[in-house]
């Protein structure tokens, strides 16, 4: 009970287990050599602190690999402390992973057992990896095609030409969660065991996108230099799965289902074999009818669509993408499906489970028309699609004359299935059901289509699965996009976007997806016949909350919202121009004749399609530019384009954090929380912050516990001056309606959409209705997740003492006994 | 042994409640109306049926609070911790040991809370807005119980096993039956606050369940389970006990808001000896969850063993200690599990790609004007 007793903590006396069983006695300054070394060169990082925390997670007879794991344990719980602790993290995990790596290598070159004892020559240091890394590149790729996992054209590629451009140092450039999400699911591995490390990962995947080049070894390096400094990065699939013999490589399709058990047995069969490869799905489902609709095969009347979305949601669960990610799918329905009031309630926790989608996303499809209803507080007619066949394939007037026509029909009794409800009513179900289960989203269907470059082609029936994808849809059709995202805080050059630099990351990462297309791996014949015919692309962005800090602009100031429209108009200047280059250089895609770039109409002209079929106060979007648009406009005409749609904004909630920056357009969630995936749960502290307080001279132990204290808000804390509160403020502080108007301006220059996450402090049903009011106005084609706060927290539990913040009343009290009498015993 | 309402009404001693006092007297027609100054924690002339006009706010809005965190077990998916625990090599069989008697401490752990609450607490607490909180939690204790049901199905565990540890495991059923005794005086159907020695004994019941059971071991519990999570193993498991430590969060702080706010009404309960008692229970309730530890984890597994647990139960004793105002019973210790931060305290933002976002909260308050 005395402080002795939890004295500094010491080597323990315990004894470790090998793989083959033998046990040795724990070699202690091995252990303190391997920390010394990951805390070199890392600023303000202590390796006593982390040898500290080591030593009492250790016990007897522990295996090799959980002496491996203890350090990693030991120094990650620091990072809250200091970021630096997150490489030092990274570094420990690197020494296990290349311990694993050769081990296994050189065990499979000496065709011995994989289970061979790790000794220390298959353990080579960073000084002794500079060495080794070519080498090791070559009998990874030969071991990779000898198990079947690599594509045997990947050998024939000239080995040591492009294992000479590997750069083993940029293995250090990791932050922890970084390298653990590449360790736990992008390494390739023989049975658990991982044997391709970072660089070889990298070059892996530029070779599989080279693959069809004229200078395949020129073109790898080329694009292994983007991913490896982490300039750009491809979307998941493609960092799963290309150079393996399945590459399925592409991120996002969207189908839609048509109106027959047929058709929507097929959809569950396409939705299983293009999850089963790691994409995510778009559905719509606005064609199937709903319910009370008649059968006539069976003259019954139907049960509408939510049964089938209850099959869609467990097949989603059934294909988890070979245990490397959840199945994922969103379902989308239009706003007039008669259906639509139970389908805002499939993710409510409380009701009929067999009338529930726990684990399938949903998002609203909505016209133009009932926002205007909503602002009129007007009626609202809904639907069964069998009776209305047309109206989901209209929009713009188009859709709302035949809209209004069909309600006539309603009210003159010719359409049997239809309600008719207070439209103010339905858009206030949609908030509070978005806001209490985050479902479904609300995505807006006329920008999508009025602004598609591929009018002329179909009809967009559905976002998909992260609402940055608007492509058209069909029976015959499956839409296909291949993602990838630049990352902006690696094109700073001090407070300022490196124009060039920018513009060379665009034109090899669009050429890197546009391969895509080609080397793609299609397990539905829809999804390949679309792709080769449209050739749609989605180039999107992520760090864009450094930026941000790096020019001092605050989210909710004109400086930011300023930079939105400007950052992404370079962006997709490039794009464009990339597109159009390689159309000259490869040919135009199939259905280009007759697309908007055809007719000289780029996604800055299509807004005024938009503004077009708006009524007056229905469209608020800015317009200006800065950059020679005339005369890329005149070079697509002339060269035309290589892809139908070149620009998307994902999520990237995995690629950022491989690269160690803040995911997609994001206002930073809080400067210190958990960051919780299927790795499990990382700590993320704001770097840039941290950074900034110490040039303030306010960083230390005591802050460090004042915004854990504050759940990694600045406000509250006096002594930070008010100009660093302002450009750190967190995404619950800031009005969503800033993260709209930098999505406006964004949404400019987008010929597709973006994930646009909002966020709501306090809960009030009026803010939600003005927020997304708003969000039309400003012409979004899409939202994405509503995010809210849990209504408690929990008693924080690290912290030196209790905080009080759950307690309302005071612990002290004067004793009194009452009686007034001051030598009264029970008072002593 | 209910107390039924003709127990209530019958009894006529004068240190009983009046019936009215427990909400179930014959309706008075003619009495005045109930102001705030009426109101009080215990031993209330006022009518308890009346739930305003509110006195104490703070238990309102635990109420609400306790409504908007509203989960089920069956939200989260169990396929992975079923997997694991399938698999041969997943956890070692000390880790294995530790979970099945973790769980088998819960499982009836939280049924014993909640006839506390409904048998004992409930009686005794005269205010009609700390009621409706009891009758929330005593649904979350409901909830719990039915986490523990779900994860003994969901892995297929033996339940005959688990359900019986609170008798079978010498170092569960010793917690068990000291905090039992606490309500063992209480739910005897002539037991009445009223005296010092009653309300004292009342306290002594509050303290034992809200801090001891909900505030101390239930933590060394979080921390085990927890302590396999952040490792990413039993995932479900993990994710079903923050989810469980969120609501207890909110039924200890509630029971320490109870027992300060009696305090505050009553000081003469809280005199120095009736102090050193209530430390004495806590440390008492250290002693046995410390012994519990060992038996749990006769050996050590990586970053967990018995001295950790020890420590950190010292660590939670002395911040209970510090929320009744009470001296700290043990020197200073360090938390040694600075991990929690990252399992509890700190805020979390979820991909949903690859987990569910759970941060979403009820929206039937929304004000759309």
């Amino acid at each position: 009970m005395t402080e002795t007793l939890y004295a500094a903590p010491s080597p323990p006396e315990v004894s470790i287990v090998d793989a083959g069983g033998a046990r040795y006695p724990l070699d202690a300054s091995r252990v303190r050599a391997v920390v010394e070394q990951a805390c070199r060169d890392v600023d303000g990082v202590d390796p006593a602190a982390v040898l500290d925390a080591c030593w009492p997670c250790l016990y007897d007879g522990m295996s090799a690999a959980e002496l491996d794991e203890a350090l990693v344990m030991s120094a990650r719980t620091l990072i809250e402390t200091e970021p630096g602790y997150s490489r030092v993290t990274a570094r420990l995990l690197l020494d296990t992973l290349r311990g694993e790596a050769l081990s296994y290598l050189a065990a499979a070159v000496a065709g011995g057992s994989t289970a061979e004892r790790p000794g220390a020559s298959h353990r080579p240091d960073q000084e002794q990896m500079r060495e080794r890394y070519p080498g090791y590149f070559t009998a990874f790729v030969h071991r990779a095609v000898e198990l079947g996992q690599l594509d045997p054209a990947m050998a024939r590629f000239d080995l040591a030409r492009v294992g000479a451009a590997l750069v083993p140092d940029r293995d250090l450039s990791f932050e922890f969660l970084g390298l653990r999400t590449l360790y736990d699911r992008y390494l390739l591995h023989d049975g658990g065991i991982r044997y391709e490390l970072p660089q070889a990962f990298f070059m892996r995947v530029a070779m599989g996108l080279a693959l069809r080049e004229d200078d395949p070894d020129r073109r790898a390096v080329e694009f292994y230099e983007l991913l490896s400094t982490f300039r750009f990065m491809a979307s998941t699939p493609t960092l799963f799965n290309a150079g393996t013999t399945r590459p399925q490589l592409s991120s996002c399709f969207l189908t839609t289902v048509d109106d027959s058990l047929d058709a929507i047995f097929r959809s569950y069969r396409n939705n299983a074999l293009l999850a089963k490869y790691s994409g995510g799905l778009g559905n719509d489902w606005t064609p199937v009818r709903g319910l009370g609709a008649h059968i006539a095969g069976t003259n019954g009347k139907s049960q509408g669509v939510v049964p089938f979305l209850k099959i869609a949601n467990d097949t989603a669960i059934a294909v988890n993408q070979g245990g490397k990610r959840k199945g994922a799918a969103c379902a989308y329905l239009e706003t007039w499906h008669i259906d639509i009031e139970e389908f805002l309630e499939l993710r409510k926790n409380t009701g009929d489970e067999r009338r529930r989608t726990h684990d399938m996303n949903t998002a609203n499809w909505v016209p133009d028309e009932f926002l205007r209803r909503v602002v009129t507080d007007g009626e609202w007619t809904l639907f069964s699609p069998d009776e209305v066949p047309d109206l989901h394939e209209l929009y713009g007037h188009a859709f709302a004359e035949r809209y209004r026509a069909y309600e006539h029909a309603a009210r003159r009794g010719e359409i049997r299935v239809h309600r008719t409800v207070r439209a103010v009513d339905l858009w206030r179900r949609m908030l509070t059901m978005l806001f209490e289960t985050g479902h479904p989203w609300i995505t807006f269907k006329d920008p999508c289509n009025l602004r598609s470059p591929q009018r002329h082609a179909g009809v967009v029936h559905s976002s998909n699965l992260c609402t940055e994808i608007t492509l058209n849809t069909s029976a015959e059709e499956v839409a296909v996009c291949n993602l990838g995202s630049v990352n902006l805080a690696a094109h700073l050059s001090g407070a300022r976007i490196d124009d060039r630099l920018l513009e060379s990351t665009v034109r090899t990462a669009v050429r890197m997806l546009d391969n895509v297309i080609d080397i793609n791996f299609y397990t539905v014949d829809e999804a390949r016949a679309a792709n080769l015919r449209h050739r749609p692309i989605g180039l999107g962005v992520m760090g864009y909350a450094e930026t941000l800090f790096a020019i001092g602009a605050p989210v909710d100031s004109e400086q930011a919202v300023e930079f939105a429209d400007r950052s992404m108009e370079l962006v997709s200047y490039h794009a464009i121009d990339a597109s159009s280059r390689l159309a000259a250089e490869r040919g135009r895609y199939e259905s280009y004749e007759g697309s908007l770039w055809s007719e000289g109409i780029l996604p800055i002209d299509s807004l005024r399609l938009l503004a077009g079929s708006r009524e007056d106060g229905e469209c608020d979007v800015d317009t200006s530019t800065t950059l020679a648009w005339q005369a890329l406009r005149e070079r697509v005409r002339q060269r035309g384009m290589r892809n139908s749609t070149v620009l998307a904004v994902a999520p990237t909630a995995t690629i950022a954090n491989i690269c160690g920056v803040s995911p997609s357009v994001e206002p930073v969630f809080r400067n210190l929380y958990v960051k919780s995936n299927m790795s499990g749960e990382f700590t993320v502290i704001n770097p840039c912050l941290v950074e900034d307080l110490k040039r303030h001279g306010l960083w230390d132990e005591e802050i460090a516990a004042e915004l854990k204290r504050q759940d990694g808000s600045l406000a509250t804390i006096d002594r930070v001056p008010e100009q660093l509160k302002r450009l750190y403020a967190t995404a619950f502080e800031i009005d969503s309606r800033w993260l709209v108007e930098a999505a406006s301006r964004r949404q400019k220059w987008i010929d597709q959409a973006q994930s646009l996450n909002l966020y709501i402090d306090t809960p009030s049903g009026r803010a939600l209705d003005e927020l997304y009011r708003h969000a039309w106005r400003k012409g979004l084609k899409t939202t994405y997740y509503l995010r809210t706060r849990a209504a408690t927290r929990v008693e924080k539990s690290t912290l030196d003492r209790a905080d009080g913040a759950l307690n309302a009343v005071p612990a002290t009290v004067t004793y009194s006994c009452g009686t007034g009498d001051e030598d009264c015993e029970a008072c002593q | 042994m209910t107390p039924s309402a003709s127990d209530a009404t019958t009894t006529d001693t004068t240190d009983t409640y009046p019936a009215g006092a427990i909400g179930l007297g014959t309706i008075d027609r003619g009495a005045a109306r109930v102001t705030v100054d009426d109101k009080s924690m215990i031993n209330a002339r006022a009518d308890v049926n009346q739930l305003l006009p509110l006195k104490y706010h703070w238990a309102w809005e635990k109420y609400l609070a306790g409504c908007a965190n509203h989960w089920m077990p069956t939200e989260v998916g169990m396929h992975a911790d079923l997997a694991l625990w399938k698999s041969e090599d997943g956890l070692t069989g000390d880790e294995r040991l530790m979970l099945q008697r973790n769980l088998g401490f819960f499982a009836t752990a939280e049924s014993l809370v909640a006839n506390n609450l409904v048998l004992a607490v409930y009686r005794h607490i005269t205010n009609p807005e700390c009621r409706q909180y009891l009758l929330r939690q005593a649904f979350e204790e409901a909830v719990h119980t039915h986490a523990f049901q779900y994860i003994c199905e969901s892995l297929g565990l033996d339940e005959g096993e688990l359900f019986n540890m609170y008798r079978e495991v010498p170092s569960i059923a010793d917690k068990d039956a000291w905090a039992l005794r606490y309500t063992q005086h209480l739910q005897d159907s002539s037991f009445a606050t009223g005296t010092v020695a009653r309300d004292q004994e009342f306290l002594r019941d509050l303290i034992a369940f809200y801090v001891v059971v909900e505030g101390m071991w239930f933590y060394t519990g979080f921390a085990q389970v927890l302590s396999l999570g952040r490792r990413n193993k039993m995932v479900g498991i993990a994710e079903q006990y923050q989810y469980i430590l969120r609501d207890e969060s909110v039924h200890l702080n509630f029971g320490i808001d109870c027992v300060n706010q009696i305090k505050r009404e009553n000081p003469q309960l809280w005199g120095s000896a009736f102090q050193r008692e209530v430390r004495e229970m806590l440390a008492e309730g250290c002693e046995l969850e410390i012994a519990y530890a060992r038996d749990t984890m006769p050996r050590g597994m990586l970053g967990l063993n018995a001295e950790l647990c020890e420590q950190y139960m010292r660590f939670i004793t002395n911040r209970r200690c510090v929320q009744l105002g009470l001296d700290l019973v043990f020197d200073d210790v360090g938390n040694p599990f600075p991990w929690m931060s990252e399992a509890v305290d700190l805020a979390k933002e979820k991909n949903f790609f690859e987990t569910r976002v759970t941060d979403y909260r009820s929206g039937t308050g929304l004000d759309w004007n």
